[in-house]
């Protein structure tokens, strides 16, 4: 045990790192896991299923990543202050995605409710997807819009 | 640092530990908190790029499902490979340095290899990305009043333009700190030449590593959200 000083007085716990060193066989492991579960991702992307996909994609990729910051991070054996420090990042992500579009997601129905605004539809795509991307450049656009005259939006 | 003396309190002075320090462990554990609390100011950094992605996704839900099929998904896939691959050999390049004896060439040489198989992945990353770029400035995918994808033959439904944004700030930022993490690496390899690591002193490397796997993790979910998710 290593002494550790503060101000001349011996400190009882110091905070100090514990060498710990993972055996090879267990970082290949890792290595071929993060493999595998790319490869399904990967696989899962070319089949359709619909709004599942996103809730899929995001669990393999949170397994992914508990695997490189619990093993190749060393998470798991480190000073646990790390991990209170690394979670606690985690929350606070947690909290401004969770407002942020709880927040968004819920702003049309209490303006509607409470007639804060009116909303102006003419500039809107109402909610149809639209056919060419929207190009800011207005000759270009004219030109484009005179050279396809079905797509044209009214007004333009 | 030159003649070999004992510390203040008796022990055997290792020439890596600073004065302001106690002991190497004392000093690892600083230098190891720092680069958690700088990897925390990472990750909220990256966050709110997400969070944009998040926000556009739930308004226009037919932008992202129409411009992402343009995106390379094979180039994205062998990066992240690539990408995994490199932590791997991160990962042992720390573990090198952690089981080396001080001054014990193999043990040094064995340290160099894996750092500069680190290296040149991240140099296979960049120049992958550097071909997917060019093929999106050559269709003019290109983000806002850039964005000329229609001149050159592709009606992309939704707001490519938006998405091109997204997609250009956030693998463009993730590819600046692979930049970074190259130099970086440089940097430790050059140290790890001149005997710096091993058992006694491996603060440098482990550092260096945790920030390459931080770059790691935020592909591993730039991957899915940007070039696969339907």
């Amino acid at each position: 045990m290593s002494t550790v000083y503060l101000n001349g007085k011996l400190v009882e716990h110091p905070h100090e790192v514990h060498h710990h060193v993972s055996p090879v066989p267990q970082y290949v492991a890792v290595l071929g896991a993060l493999l595998v579960l790319t490869g399904v991702t990967f696989l899962v992307s070319f089949a359709d299923l619909g709004a599942a996909s996103l809730t899929v994609a995001m669990f393999v990729a949170v397994i992914k990543a508990s695997l490189v910051v619990g093993y190749f991070m060393h998470l798991k054996y480190d000073d646990r202050f790390h991990l209170f420090i690394f979670l606690g990042t985690i929350i606070f992500v947690g909290l401004f995605f969770g407002f942020t579009l709880f927040d968004l997601a819920s702003r049309d129905a209490i303006n509607d409710e409470q007639r804060t605004f009116t909303r102006i539809e003419e500039d809107t795509n109402k909610g149809q997807p639209m056919k060419i991307g929207i190009d800011n450049d207005l000759a270009r656009r004219a030109a484009y819009d005179a050279k396809h005259p079905a797509e044209a939006p009214e007004g333009h | 640092m030159s003649t070999a003396h004992t510390d203040a309190h008796g022990g055997e002075h290792n020439p890596h530990l600073a004065h302001h320090f106690d002991t190497m462990e004392q000093q690892a554990g600083a230098a190891k908190l720092g680069m958690w609390l700088f990897l925390a100011t990472e990750i909220l950094m990256f966050s709110g790029l997400f969070l944009a992605y998040f926000v556009i996704r739930m308004f226009y839900p037919e932008m992202v499902l129409g411009a992402h099929e343009h995106l390379n998904k094979f180039a994205g896939g062998l990066n992240t490979v690539v990408l995994l691959v490199s932590s791997w050999t991160m990962a042992m390049a720390v573990r090198s340095a952690q089981v080396g004896k001080p001054n014990n060439q193999a043990d040094i040489a064995k340290i160099k290899a894996f750092l500069a198989m680190t290296f040149a992945c991240g140099g296979i990353f960049m120049v992958v990305k550097y071909f997917e770029y060019s093929a999106k400035f050559a269709h003019g995918m290109l983000p806002g009043k850039f964005y000329t994808a229609h001149l050159h033959g592709y009606d992309i439904p939704g707001l490519p333009h938006i998405f091109f944004g997204i997609y250009f700030v956030m693998t463009g930022l993730h590819g600046v700190h692979v930049l970074v993490g190259m130099a970086l690496m440089v940097w430790i390899y050059l140290r790890a030449v001149r005997g710096d690591f091993s058992r006694q002193n491996y603060a440098g490397v482990e550092n260096l590593g945790l920030y390459w796997h931080i770059v790691d993790l935020v592909w591993i979910f730039l991957f899915p959200l940007l070039y696969l998710v339907k």
